[in-house]
């Protein structure tokens, strides 16, 4: 039923880690979201594909894993469900399927309940921890949860532990929180070149230096390692921004897409109403991907015409 | 050109919609359509406007110029538009107030230069004045179907009434234009697609009555 993409089981590998600890952050509630999101989103590729008879393809599946860990742990199901199949269907299917997305799936499904439904899920966060135990009961409590993700709690001028942060001994959606396991993530794949290690550094270098430069203008919120660590920044630099699909493939474009993603992401983090701007820079990256590629083409282009002129004129 | 009324406004409506298939009139379509009422007050408008225009510019196609017929168009539509914005202020000034600019920017929509110039100036008065306002009916039907899709999603409601039941959560993107780009979108790929299915079996049926015959020629073409 699937089409083999031993690329896309590698990145699977890698996200395999973060998933366990989901599930003890969580307990069921992570596992009932995956299962929602997997079925969902492989139910609507796999529609279009037979239709079209492709065969469904394995990105779809780390689509649908990295969509399931950016989810806030307590969100409504049928929303899940909805996010999902808007990823799969408006960011990848009717552009034609596998390889000719110009959109990030897991982060336009992502955005859009993000915007849709801002209220439902900007309090969907649980306490972590115990399997579930820390929410309350194994399924998941009903009610709300009043805490405050790290991310909220720097934006209203509080302090964050740095060592809880590196060990993902905090609040957030259900895959973004440790670390050391997304770190570990990240070098297994620049490693097996599944991921390029180009883009990682240089979203975390935009992210750190745009942080650090408002720090320096004087705006107080924008604490560089603090902002690298919490919310989900790192966990978008290592498996959004280095979609082989969707980023730039020539190595100076990559530097400029990574760089361009992490100032954007701390800029609307720091400045506009939504506590967290990773996914909206993502899609904002996206959309310059082809036009970044493009000059680096022609960059490129002309150093050799320069090059060749230059030694016939010597010839 | 042979022009006939029932002809023109099945093309007006489905097989040449101005919004579907000539992808015209676009702005207003992401601007006014979150709520089913200012989008019914809009296309009324725009139906009258472009009715009348071509009308006006159908009977005047022989003393205008023909380089400064685009000025004559601008200024017979905008003398129309002024009416419609005029009477909206008087008697719906609630909804005046609420479409705001757009009203007058009916003026800019493409589908009413598109019809002078497309139809208007090559056909009697009466028949340009039926195709303007199906012209318009065809943007309206576009329109009011996406309005009520953003409209229920986005406030739980059609034309102010609720329906959605009491735990219904609103879709915010809904109210915001990107959804408009996603409606449209859906909504011309459906369009698009249920078309060419009828014309793929229309020349399936075409094919097998032909088929005792020898092929003769081009097909003629599509209108």
């Amino acid at each position: 039923m699937f089409q083999k993409q031993p690329m896309m089981r590698k990145v699977l590998w890698a996200l395999a880690p973060i998933g366990l600890y989901s599930i003890w952050a969580y307990g069921l509630r992570a596992l009932a979201v995956a299962a929602v999101t997997f079925a969902v989103g492989v139910g609507v590729e796999w529609l279009f594909e037979r239709k079209k008879g492709g065969k469904t393809s394995e990105a779809v599946l780390v689509s649908c894993a990295l969509y399931a860990l950016s989810m806030p742990p307590a969100v409504p199901l049928w929303i899940v469900a909805l996010g999902i199949a808007f990823g799969v269907f408006m960011a990848k299917e009717v552009y034609g399927g596998f390889g000719r997305n110009v959109f990030n799936v897991a982060i336009a499904g992502r955005l859009f309940v993000y915007i849709s439904f801002a209220g439902a899920l900007g309090g969907a966060w649980l306490p972590h921890g115990g399997f579930g135990m820390a929410a309350g009961s194994l399924l998941g409590p009903v009610d709300a949860y009043s805490g405050a993700t790290p991310l909220e709690l720097m934006r209203t001028g509080g302090s964050v532990p740095i060592l809880d942060l590196l060990l993902g001994l905090r609040d957030g959606t259900i895959g973004e929180a440790p670390i050391v396991l997304i770190l570990a993530a990240a070098v297994y794949m620049a490693a097996t070149k599944t991921a390029n290690w180009k883009l990682m550094v240089a979203t975390a270098a935009g992210g750190l230096a745009t942080a650090g430069g408002l720090l320096l203008a004087g705006v107080a919120k924008a604490l560089p390692l603090e902002s690298l660590l919490a919310g989900s920044f790192l966990f978008v630099a290592v498996f959004m921004s280095t979609d082989p699909v969707t980023a730039p493939k020539k190595a100076p474009a990559q530097w400029a897409y990574g760089l361009l993603i992490g100032a954007v992401a701390v800029i609307i983090r720091t400045f506009s109403l939504f506590p967290e701007g990773t996914s909206f820079a993502i899609l904002i990256g996206n959309s310059f991907a082809s036009l970044f590629d493009r000059m680096a083409a022609d960059a490129a282009a002309r150093k050799k015409a320069r090059l060749a002129g230059a030694a016939g004129g010597a010839a | 050109m042979s022009a006939k009324p029932g002809k023109i406004f099945i093309d007006n409506l489905w097989f040449n919609n101005p919004v579907l298939i000539q992808v015209l009139g676009i702005c207003s379509t992401l601007a006014v359509t979150n709520n089913v009422r200012n989008t019914l007050v809009m296309t009324v408008g725009v139906s009258l406007a472009t009715a009348f225009s071509s009308w006006t510019l159908s009977l005047m196609k022989d003393l205008i110029p023909r380089k400064v017929r685009m000025i004559v168009q601008v200024l017979v539509i905008s003398f129309y538009v002024i009416l419609i914005d005029i009477l909206l202020r008087a008697y719906l000034p609630d909804a005046s107030r609420q479409l705001g600019p757009y009203v007058g920017l009916i003026i800019t929509n493409c589908i009413i230069m598109g019809r002078a110039e497309a139809f208007a100036a090559a056909n009697k008065p009466l028949i340009s004045f039926w195709d303007g306002l199906t012209s318009g009916i065809g943007y309206m039907a576009v329109l009011v179907a996406i309005a009520l899709v953003r409209e229920l999603l986005g406030f739980g409601s059609v034309l102010g009434f609720r329906v959605m039941p009491e735990g219904f959560v609103p879709w915010t993107i809904m109210i915001t234009a990107p959804s408009a780009f996603f409606l449209v979108a859906m909504v011309m790929w459906l369009a698009r697609n249920l078309q060419a299915r009828r014309e793929a079996a229309a020349k399936a049926a075409k094919a097998a009555k032909a088929a005792p015959k020898p092929a003769a020629g081009p097909s003629p073409a599509k209108a």
